[in-house]
């Protein structure tokens, strides 16, 4: 049944273990306060017969019986009690008929039984008393009721009542209520997953935007699957990039193998329709390689080729890599090293981002042109900057160039496979470094290696070289 | 090809381990032409065998193999404390560290998709590991590379070369007579562990320094092979 699901709940379950221990805490409370207030009140008449009893006897003997009298006038409610016995025990003044049977004369107060005969029906009462032999001989018995201790204890009786049974309920209806709302959001998120598992991927949890923990990962969990949606959107479109991509040298492959079989009459003519073929299909492969390797570096935690990298020697090699073919193609290349400076990464990788970079640079940059590599320090991180004199990216192209496969449509007739950008964003993620990609015109793309992420790998390297040694 | 070269490649046992019918039949036609004698193998078991059993003088073992894993079948060869030097096949990329000390270990790493000639260029840069001379000096007809001073001659004239060109150069003279392919150039003179965008990287550099070492009017040295990469010989 489930209406009657949340009461199997564990929720539930703890709001009434709550419950229950609440009422405990009360019941020990209130009778706390019924064992404290009774002791008090004891302790209270003990004091005031006491003191009466001193009274009565320090007075001369004559008036003692006065002194009774009016003792006994006094009490409108009929609480107080005395004797005054003759030495052979006979009444001479009070209410009380003979003095008690347990009462110890001239002991401490004490509780005793006696019979009360003043209503008409009498009744055996409980009463604190106190007995003294005067020298004469005499014996002054002084008592006093006590049952207004037990009136008190029916109001703490009727308190608990009161207090106990709504807060009692209140904890078992909090437990349910937030039972039913967990059941209910956990059936929410319940709904909403299975139809994420059935492909809308543009569902998202319920969550409001307080500071609360189902809130939270409810917010956490929609952060990971815009990633996935994006991650997923951006796959199905390198699924199609690839196939155009692949498409167009592998249809000048075929056309012209088609060609050569049916028009080559000599071996030369079959060699170079071959050639034309090989072109085509090594450009093919090129893509695939390029992919795969980009794949290779998203996919790789490969910290462990991780060391100091000299940044500055790996920018004065690309630069020596790149300087004869920006020549050829009149192109000014030129290094600028602030001074030495290192990060933590992987040489090789940090090597093919910046010749990535540098290579679009040369390739983009109109002939005549320039294009400049910088290594400086920015705050609290090392930037190495790659500008160029060339068309630059615009700000509609610059995410759409760090996804795979773009190329500019201004570049559509310049080769390359265009994952360079790709590329470099990959390895700028590994090394948890940023990748800037500024708006034109002019080229000008930055590689941002914060020195924190240096700290934190020196750390789990500190910390990998002390385990070593326990 | 010339005879004495045919004569020593007749005594050159190969062993292909690959899985792919196709792709071994291939490999061992194309090595067959060039005069080698080629035993094949289509499993890892079976393959460390005729390994252990016909001591070929080098081998070339496909990385994913049925039965044992190429890597390991190297392993397994190593442990036996055969050193025949092994051209390792992949479909997989080489981001791996295993890759890494296969090539610092003197054996050498092949994607797949490669191009035939590749395959045989490395294989005889396997088969031909310049020994680790103590010369100071290398030399190749009138060509003449002083490795402490970082000097070139070629006869009388000086070469004024880069140190990444006098890299090149000394490279090229350790392997003179062979076939050096672009990759082969990237990752030795380069250090380069990628394929560039920049295709004919290689080819500009090569320029430069055929420009320098064949000075007009003398003969070519530094030669072209369409398609494949460069040789540098004896005039």
């Amino acid at each position: 049944m489930p209406q009657l699901q949340f009461i199997r709940s564990n929720t539930f379950r703890w709001a009434s273990t709550v419950a229950g221990v609440f009422a405990a805490f009360i019941v020990i409370l209130f009778g706390f306060i019924y064992w404290k207030s009774d002791r008090y009140l004891i302790a209270r008449s003990d004091r005031m017969i006491t003191q009466q009893i001193d009274f009565i006897a320090a007075l001369p003997p004559g008036r003692r019986i006065d002194a009774i009298a009016d003792h006994l006038a006094q009490d409108s409610r009929g609480v107080q009690f005395a004797g005054f016995f003759g030495a052979d025990g006979n009444r001479l003044a009070g209410n009380l008929q003979r003095i008690p049977g347990e009462l110890r004369i001239d002991g401490p107060v004490q509780s005793v039984r006696v019979l009360q005969t003043s209503q008409a029906d009498p009744v055996d009462l409980l009463i604190r008393a106190i007995g003294r032999r005067l020298q004469s001989g005499e014996v002054l018995v002084i008592g006093r009721n006590v049952d207004e201790v037990r009136e008190i204890s029916q109001v703490v009786g009727q308190a608990l009542a009161l207090g106990l049974l709504p807060a009692f309920s209140l904890c078992l209806l909090a437990g349910a209520w937030l039972s039913v709302r967990a059941q209910k959001r956990v059936e929410e998120v319940n709904q909403r997953v299975q139809r994420i598992i059935a492909g809308d991927l543009r569902e998202r949890l319920p969550h409001r935007n307080v500071d609360e923990p189902f809130s939270r990962l409810a917010a956490i969990v929609n952060g990971m699957l815009d990633e996935m949606e994006t991650m997923i959107n951006a796959l199905a479109g390198v699924g199609n990039d690839i196939a155009h991509d692949l498409r167009t040298p592998l249809t000048r492959a075929r056309l012209s193998l088609e060609r050569g079989r049916t028009h080559a009459t000599t071996l030369e003519q079959l060699q170079e329709v071959t050639d034309k073929a090989i072109a085509g299909i090594d450009q093919s492969l090129a893509i695939i390689t390029a992919l795969l390797r980009l794949t290779e570096i998203e996919n790789s935690r490969r910290a462990a080729g991780f060391g100091n990298v000299a940044l500055h020697e790996i920018l004065r090699e690309v630069c020596d890599v790149y300087e004869p073919i920006a020549e050829d193609k009149n192109i000014e290349l030129a290094v600028d090293v602030d001074r030495k400076l290192h990060v933590w990464g992987d040489r090789d990788l940090l090597f093919e981002a910046i010749a990535n970079l540098v290579d679009n640079a040369v390739k983009f940059t109109p002939s005549g042109g320039k294009v400049d590599l910088e290594l400086s320090r920015g705050n609290k991180e090392t930037v190495v900057r790659v500008t160029d004199t060339g068309p630059g990216i615009s700000e509609r192209e610059r995410e759409a160039v760090l996804r795979r496969f773009y190329r500019s449509d201004k570049m559509r007739n310049t080769p390359g496979v265009g994952l360079g950008l790709s590329l470099v964003a990959a390895i700028a993620k590994l090394h948890g470094f940023r990748l800037i990609v500024s708006p034109g015109p002019g080229g000008r793309v930055e590689i941002v290696c914060p020195d924190e992420t240096a700290t934190r790998k020196e750390e789990t390297l500190a910390c990998r070289a002390e385990s070593r040694f326990l | 090809m010339r005879l004495e070269e045919l004569e020593t490649r007749l005594m050159t046992r190969i062993l292909l381990i690959e899985d792919d019918g196709e792709t071994a039949e291939e490999i061992v036609a194309e090595l067959t032409d060039r005069g080698f004698d080629v035993e094949w193998s289509s499993n890892g078991i079976d393959g460390l065998d005729k390994a252990r059993a016909l001591r070929p003088d080098a081998l070339i073992v496909d990385r994913m193999l049925p039965g044992m894993d190429g890597l390991n079948v190297i392993e397994a060869l190593r442990k036996d404390q055969v050193s025949t030097p092994v051209l390792v096949l992949s479909a997989l990329g080489a981001v791996n560290d295993r890759v890494r000390g296969l090539r610092m270990g003197g054996d050498d790493y092949l994607t797949k998709p490669f191009a035939i000639i590749e395959l045989v260029a490395r294989l005889e840069a396997l088969l031909r590991r310049p020994s680790e001379s103590r010369e100071t000096t290398l030399r190749l007809g009138p060509l003449e590379l002083d490795l402490i001073e970082r000097t070139a001659k070629r006869g009388e004239r000086t070469i004024d070369l880069l140190p990444r060109e006098f890299r090149l150069l000394e490279y090229m003279m350790r392997r003179s007579g062979q076939l050096l392919t672009r990759g082969m150039l990237l990752e030795e003179v380069w250090n380069y562990k990628f394929v560039p965008a920049t295709t004919n990287l290689v080819d500009v550099h090569m320029g430069r320094v055929r420009h320098k070492v064949d000075g007009p009017g003398e003969a070519q040295m530094i030669h072209n092979v369409r398609g494949s990469g460069f040789i540098l010989r004896a005039p």
